[in-house]
């Protein structure tokens, strides 16, 4: 018995150890490091303790007039994440409706509306941008033309919306895939029994089946949540957080401040925000889900 | 004459839900490829020449040629050379270490009772920490140590990130396992090592390698600890698209061929894993 709790360990604990040392301890160095002034293109000046210093530095407001940028940032990356959980949660689901029906070859449409999301993020801007955005040889550019309009570049003036229609191409797909099984976990006896009470579609959608698969839902916004939140490359491929740093997201912050401004201290700050705001955000989420579940059981 | 009327409403009716459903394929078949477009247009670009593929168009004269040009550049095999090394070392010993993980938090007896859970949470709440969380401190050691110029620096940190989702979807396998089967071998004196692999592993086999193969997607596309966490030598593949336009141009059929290579094999793979990650997905956090 001795022996095979042993092993028990022995399987366990390589992997929280080499878990432990290459996220949590980092972590922890992370929170540290925040609360140095840190230039690392200064390798002469000393490392001193600053405190709180640092996050001061952002949260500072000196006068109403001059909101700091770091809130304007901290807006962006909720509004970019907020809105695409949002068109995903409403498109993804109806789409999923549509594609819950019994048609020949329904699970190739299923398939194709799958793939944009196992495509890597930096290809997927890039394609968009050059083969879809441009506005003389992309195909947005081409139909605005021929319809007589002078295409605008989106991409610059409207650098947001770009950012969140790409995300929710990219997204959705999960969102269908979880809500489609869901959909499909609905006993058959429900929707045949449905029918014979003359339940109109209406009601059969919002009142019966929404409710039913609330789980999947809540799933599918909760991990979209988690890694829309520290999406970067998509964002660097197509506006480069500009223009200025209107369409910067905390992560790109993060990046900005190491590898541009060489500011470890204040970066490493941001960063422990960013973490901060995830675990604010999936809490809040995770709360909202206990209430509801309360409200149905 | 009443025969025939009920007769002739019944075929009515066919015929209505007949059309019906062939309207709605309609529908679904458009929205498919028009959601799909981007990717089909970026695969078919690529076999066009460079002067095909300046305006959009949808039917042309399909030639390999840019395939031939993009495959013939050493700079596109060292990107895919280092991705394919990121993907198998990072997806291996993440298997290697999370799926006997995932086993005892499932059957073992630990010391107290409710670890089990205890660790399996705390897997999970790894998985919500954001790269930029870790980025910093591994940055800095990575410089001190040179390890940017080497792969192993970043498979580390895949590792580290990818180990917990093989516990999180090998746990939701290895829990529809009858756990009587593992108190009968461990009767007739089958150590755990051999429960492990004689029994545990065989019998959740589709779920270990779709769970396999979805990080396996991730690893390929990851993009945030890639860049930062990579020199020339040693970029991977989504570099390599994020750096396309200020090194190659804008050449719309070669950066096609291109991203086609890279987007292609995620794609396949990632179509092969659907049914498992959502139940996976769901199992595990469901309940939770």
């Amino acid at each position: 018995m001795k022996t095979s709790r042993k092993t028990d360990y022995a399987f366990l604990l390589p992997a929280v150890v080499v878990v432990a040392v290459m996220t949590q301890v980092p972590f922890v160095l992370t929170i540290i490091f925040s609360t140095l002034r840190w230039n690392l293109s200064r390798p002469d000046l000393p490392r001193i303790f600053v405190n709180i210093q640092n996050y001061w530095h952002f949260f500072k407001i000196e006068s109403l007039s001059e909101i700091p940028e770091f809130y304007s940032i901290l807006w962006q990356t909720i509004l970019i994440t907020g809105t695409t959980l949002i068109l995903c949660s409403v498109l993804g689901f109806l789409l999923a409706l549509l594609l819950d029906n019994d048609i020949p070859g329904v699970n190739i449409a299923r398939t194709l509306m799958l793939g944009p999301f196992f495509v890597m993020s930096t290809a997927s801007g890039v394609i968009w941008k050059t083969t879809i955005f441009n506005t003389t040889f992309g195909w947005y550019g081409v139909i605005a033309k021929a319809l007589g309009f002078t295409p605008v570049d989106l991409v610059s003036y409207f650098p947001i919306p770009v950012i969140i229609v790409l995300f929710t191409w990219q997204w959705m797909p999960f969102f269908i895939l979880v809500l489609l099984a869901g959909l499909q976990g609905i006993p058959q006896e429900l929707v045949d029994s449905m029918k014979i009470d003359g339940v109109n579609w209406f009601q059969g959608v919002f009142k019966i089946k929404l409710p039913l698969i609330m789980n999947h839902f809540r799933v599918a916004v909760m991990l979209g949540l988690v890694f829309l939140i520290k999406e970067f490359g998509l964002i660097l491929v197509t506006t480069a957080g500009g223009p200025g740093t209107r369409s910067y997201n905390l992560p790109y912050a993060v990046y900005m401040q190491v590898f541009s401004a060489n500011t470890i201290g204040r970066a490493s700050a941001l960063a422990v925000i960013t973490v901060v705001l995830t675990l604010i955000l999936v809490n809040l989420l995770y709360r909202s889900i206990i209430k509801q579940n309360k409200k149905f059981s | 004459m009443e025969q025939r009327s009920i007769v002739a409403v019944q075929k009515s009716m066919r015929h209505k839900r007949f059309i019906k459903k062939w309207v709605l394929a309609i529908i679904i078949y458009a929205v498919a490829i028009f959601y799909f477009f981007p990717i089909l247009y970026m695969f078919l670009s690529g076999f066009k020449t460079e002067q095909q593929a300046v305006m959009p168009s949808i039917f042309f004269k399909p030639t390999l040629e840019t395939y031939k040009k993009v495959l013939s550049d050493p700079t596109m095999y060292q990107y895919l050379r280092n991705s394919l090394i990121q993907v198998i070392g990072g997806t291996g010993i993440s298997l290697l270490l999370g799926v006997p993980a995932a086993f005892t938090i499932v059957f073992g007896r630990l010391k107290n009772k409710g670890s089990n859970d205890k660790y399996y949470v705390w897997f999970i709440i790894t998985i919500l920490l954001p790269p930029v969380a870790v980025l910093i401190p591994l940055f800095t050691w990575y410089q001190k140590l040179n390890l940017i110029n080497t792969p192993y620096g970043l498979m580390a940190a895949y590792i580290g990130f990818h180990t917990p989702i093989i516990v999180w979807m090998v746990h939701s396998f290895f829990s529809d396992l009858p756990n009587e089967i593992f108190e009968a071998a461990s009767l007739d004196g089958c150590t755990k090592l051999q429960q492990l692999y004689k029994i545990a592993i065989p019998m959740a086999r589709t779920g270990i390698i779709s769970a396999a193969l979805l990080v396996a997607v991730f690893i390929w596309n990851e993009f945030f600890l890639g860049f930062n966490l990579t020199g020339n030598p040693t970029a991977t593949l989504p570099v390599f698209m994020s750096r396309f336009r200020e090194q190659q141009g804008q050449f719309v059929a070669q950066l096609s061929a291109s991203s086609t290579i890279a987007v292609l094999p995620a794609i396949i793979l990632g179509w092969m894993t659907q049914k498992a990650l959502v139940k996976g997905l769901t199992s595990g956090a469901v309940k939770g």
